[in-house]
């Protein structure tokens, strides 16, 4: 390729020093009549008392469940009429409400969210009529063999860590939670000095210290909360935890193993490494299980991030007959990867898909505000995404392969499976080589 | 607009000069589309072309929508339209297997394809100054796709796979393919898109070799390209790349239409789940009938959102759900309009559909107040706004209404007629359709061995 690789240039959120500690930022675009609105802590489940799992998300969606002068039922009837949505997005390191609106109604949605946010009554009866709620939704979420193993996977990878805990809680931790506890949320973090505001669509720059000032009018300012997070580990060696479940005729599959810290001097070339492995639809993985062999859907590795090393997971779901070839060589996949790194022909190819492609991570107000969100809420490098792309030209094969040797262990693998297990544990403990530990777990453990 | 409009016609003539005439282009006119405008182009092969200029981001949009969906299929050979969607990233006669997606990709572009009962489309997002590949890319598979039993039959396995993710083993996915299929006995809308798993075994090169002379010929498609580009520069690509690509005979449709239903049909299928589902379907209208909208109105009304009617009786007040939803199928012919509650554990179906049941045979008779309907139309009026937000989201809502309606601009015309609807157009839809002796009941019930597990 001989043409120069160009990309959309990143033009960041404007920002905004407020009184009370508070930042706000905003992401103006006016082709359509609609303003989004994130109001986001910088504290999310890591916070959660251990035995309270859902906590942060339980107490934010409280502020929905009455204000002064305001039911719940009111509330609701006030956002359908304003042409607004308002909901709750809990994730570990950070919990918000997501809001958007039609513009006309700005002013209207911002009168409604300070009041919510400022006058909360937390009335116990609507507390437990939203754990009840709750515990309903995470029963249904059981329908879905993926959120299945994702949940499982998390739980066990990280037992013991905040990142082992799932944000929406489980139904013994949210029954277990109080209208105290709420009220002692609020108090700690639903304040001024915990707060990140984003604004993203039809909006002037010129309104938004007046708009943010409005919003929180109601709070006291506090402390920003310290994250409160260790560096996670995981348990040596190969183990494999089935969740059993009656008829599959196909097998989710994950397999993980701890991935990547934004802070990691080789956290873009194992990125880029990633994308060669299985990061795009012609990557190795796809090639392998869906283009030669037609046994999955999909197939794919993604390594996330947090504020601390987060999992690198691998996922695929193939039917149920070809679940064990297909993870002995997912496995094997993974193990060539380690061991022989990516070539700088492949590696060429995914740089000039990232950096041409780079065009879509930013090509709406909403991904460019939700990415300056991100460098705040997860404490990443202040020009993590500013930067992306000249750290992205800069990696070649050698500093990739190296980032993959470094940081992904074989050697310490859970493998994941959602399938009924009495026809499948032993075809699958047989297609892990140097399998240590096996354990089988109903659905709907948590 | 005429001068505008007489220029583009005189750049046509002019370019046109001594080009074959599959390879004419031809202005057809504009379309409104909100503020902004779509413009029609025709080339002589019947390809029909949409362009939208929107530089809000340096990105453009490639759809090439096909108007052949599962309802072109007949039995055994359901889920050839879905089938079909996949092999065309294979290998073509000029293109190695792999080698469509890998210049997409290299050139930063995201690609993908979706198949329903009246439409196949297939859209490329990408840098605006590559949109000429995707010309390039979908010509070439339009006209030069290569059909071979490897590809076929490695395909075939693949969309087996994709059927057990999305039907087999997916209670919801499950339980709406058995409510259509009762729903429809004979309508090709009672088959599933994805296609029953023996047919799709059952399909063969041949059969995929005479669907793709049949329907992907130039004068069954439109391409809709949105974005950062220059109207003439891309009009003439896409004439030098499709303009030789002859047309095709057009294929009358040959659809088996249902009776009146005059009895109530219901099904129980137990499944591994920890609760009951309940789905319930009237008939409904077509996507162009003038009582879609005032069904869609009334389906925002009963289950949009936290402050609906069946939400507050089935969620909130009674707890004998966790959800409940409703929708209007967007089809082309009458389709159904759908209900589907979960009940919270140890809540039955029996339960929620008396509450269900009572509520629906009020819309028919109680008055819809002014700050209801006003709720209704207002979420309305935001999700529009929501599909038109992103370049490729308008793409999605020109090709599609074009492909169904025929008219690329329809999504602003249903928020006008939104805006013009009153509760006495609900009230008369409403005693139209929900009519109990012509819907469809599937229930779900949680098989004995899935209440029986046990939490470790």
């Amino acid at each position: 390729m001989s043409s120069p690789i160009r990309s959309a240039r990143q033009v960041p959120s404007v920002r905004f020093a407020l009184d009370g500690g508070m930042l706000a930022l905003l992401d103006p675009v006016h082709s359509v009549p609609l303003v989004s609105f994130v109001i986001a802590l910088r504290s999310g489940s890591d916070s959660d008392p251990v035995d309270k799992a859902g906590l942060a998300r339980i107490a934010m969606r409280m502020l929905r469940r009455g204000c002064e002068g305001m039911t719940a039922e009111q509330i609701d009837f006030r956002i359908d009429a304003l042409g607004a949505e308002v909901a709750v997005d809990a994730g570990t390191s950070s919990v918000a409400i997501h809001a958007q609106v039609i513009a006309r109604n700005l002013d209207g949605l911002v009168d409604l969210l300070a009041k919510m946010l400022g006058t909360p009554t937390f009335v116990d009866s609507e507390l437990e009529r939203l754990k009840r709620e709750t515990v309903a939704e995470i029963e249904d979420a059981r329908d879905s063999d993926r959120v299945v193993a994702q949940k499982a996977l998390h739980r066990t990878l990280f037992a013991g860590h905040a990142y082992g805990r799932n944000p929406g809680g489980t139904t013994e931790s949210v029954r277990a939670i109080g209208i105290d506890d709420v009220l002692a949320f609020y108090h700690s973090f639903v304040v001024t000095s915990n707060i990140v505001i984003g604004v993203a669509g039809d909006v002037v720059a010129e309104r938004i210290p007046e708009l943010a000032s409005r919003l929180v009018a109601g709070l006291a300012s506090g402390r920003a909360a310290v994250d409160p997070v260790a560096e996670p580990s995981m348990r040596p060696g190969r183990r494999l935890l089935v969740v059993d479940k009656p008829e599959r005729t196909q097998t989710q599959i994950l397999v993980a193993t701890l991935g990547t810290s934004p802070h990691d001097d080789d956290h873009v070339p194992l990125y880029v490494a990633n994308g060669v492995f299985g990061g795009t639809f012609t990557s190795r993985l796809m090639r392998e299980v869906r283009s030669k062999r037609g046994w999955s859907y999909g197939a794919s590795a993604r390594a996330s991030i947090d504020r601390h090393r987060q999992a690198w997971v691998l996922w695929t779901f193939p039917a149920a007959s070809d679940a064990a070839p297909c993870l002995k060589l997912v496995i094997e996949l993974m193990e060539a990867w380690v061991a022989h790194g990516v070539t700088a022909r492949e590696v060429a190819f995914i740089k000039r898909y990232l950096i041409r492609s780079h065009a879509f991570e930013i090509d709406t107000a909403q991904k460019r505000l939700q990415q300056s969100l991100d460098v705040e809420l997860l404490g990443l490098p202040p020009d993590y995404y500013t930067g992306w792309l000249g750290r992205v030209g800069a990696v070649d094969a050698e500093a990739a392969s190296l980032a993959v040797s470094r940081r992904i262990r074989p050697e310490n693998l859970l493998c994941v499976a959602v399938a009924t297990a009495s026809n499948m544990v032993e075809p699958l403990r047989s297609a892990i080589s140097g399998l240590e530990d096996t354990q089988i777990v109903a659905f709907d453990a948590e | 607009m005429r001068d505008r409009t007489a220029q583009r016609r005189a750049w046509a003539d002019n370019v046109n000069g001594n080009q074959a005439a599959g390879a004419r282009l031809t202005y057809v006119r504009s379309h409104p589309f909100g503020t902004e405008t779509v413009e029609r182009w025709q080339l002589g092969n019947g390809l029909s072309i949409l362009i939208l200029i929107d530089s809000s981001a340096p990105i453009a949009s490639y759809h090439t929508w096909f108007n052949v969906g599962s309802r072109h299929e007949k039995p055994p050979k359901t889920g050839l339209a879905h089938l079909f969607e996949h092999l065309m990233f294979n290998e073509t006669e000029h293109l190695g297997a792999g080698a469509f997606d890998r210049k997409l990709e290299e050139n930063g572009a995201e690609s993908n394809a979706a198949t329903w009962v009246d439409w196949t489309y297939y859209h490329e997002s990408l840098p605006a100054e590559r949109v000429k590949l995707a010309i390039k890319l979908e010509a070439d598979r339009m006209a030069h796709l290569v059909l071979r039993e490897p590809q076929v039959a490695s395909e075939k396995d693949v969309v087996a796979n994709e059927r057990r993710y999305r039907v087999d083993d997916d209670v919801e996915g499950s339980a709406s393919e058995l409510l259509y299929k009762l729903a429809f006995t004979r309508h090709p809308y009672g088959r599933p898109t994805i296609g029953w798993m023996d047919d799709i075994r059952g399909l063969t090169p041949e059969d995929c070799g005479a669907f793709y002379r049949t329907y992907y010929a130039p004068n069954n498609a439109t391409i809709v390209v949105v974005g950062d580009v220059r109207e003439r520069s891309l009009l003439l690509a896409i004439r030098d790349a499709y303009g030789s690509i002859p047309k095709q005979a057009h294929v009358p449709e040959d659809i088996e239409w249902d009776g009146p239903q005059c009895a109530e049909r219901d099904a129980s299928v137990r499944k591994p789940t920890a609760t009951e589902k309940l789905l319930i379907a009237y008939k409904g209208p077509a996507l162009g009938d003038a009582d879609h909208v005032a069904l869609t109105v009334l389906s925002e009304v009963l289950s949009g959102g936290r402050a609906s009617r069946l939400y507050r009786l089935l969620v909130i007040e009674n707890e004998l759900a966790s959800d409940v939803r409703s929708w209007v199928s967007t089809f082309r012919d009458p389709g159904l309009f759908e209900f589907t509650a979960t009940a919270r554990s140890g809540r039955t179906t029996v339960e929620m559909q008396a509450v269900l049941d009572k509520a629906l045979d009020g819309i028919s008779s109680d008055v819809i107040d002014d700050e209801e309907l006003a709720r209704a139309k207002a979420r309305l009026e935001l999700g529009q706004w929501q599909q038109l937000d992103t370049i490729p989201g308008k793409a999605e809502q020109i090709g599609f209404f074009e492909t169904v309606l025929g008219d690329p601009g329809h999504a602003f015309q249903r928020v006008e007629a939104i805006r013009r609807l009153t509760a006495s157009d609900i009230r008369l839809a409403a005693r139209r359709y929900l009519v109990r002796s012509a819907r469809t009941i599937v229930r779900v019930l949680p098989e004995p061995t899935a209440l029986a597990q046990g939490t470790e």
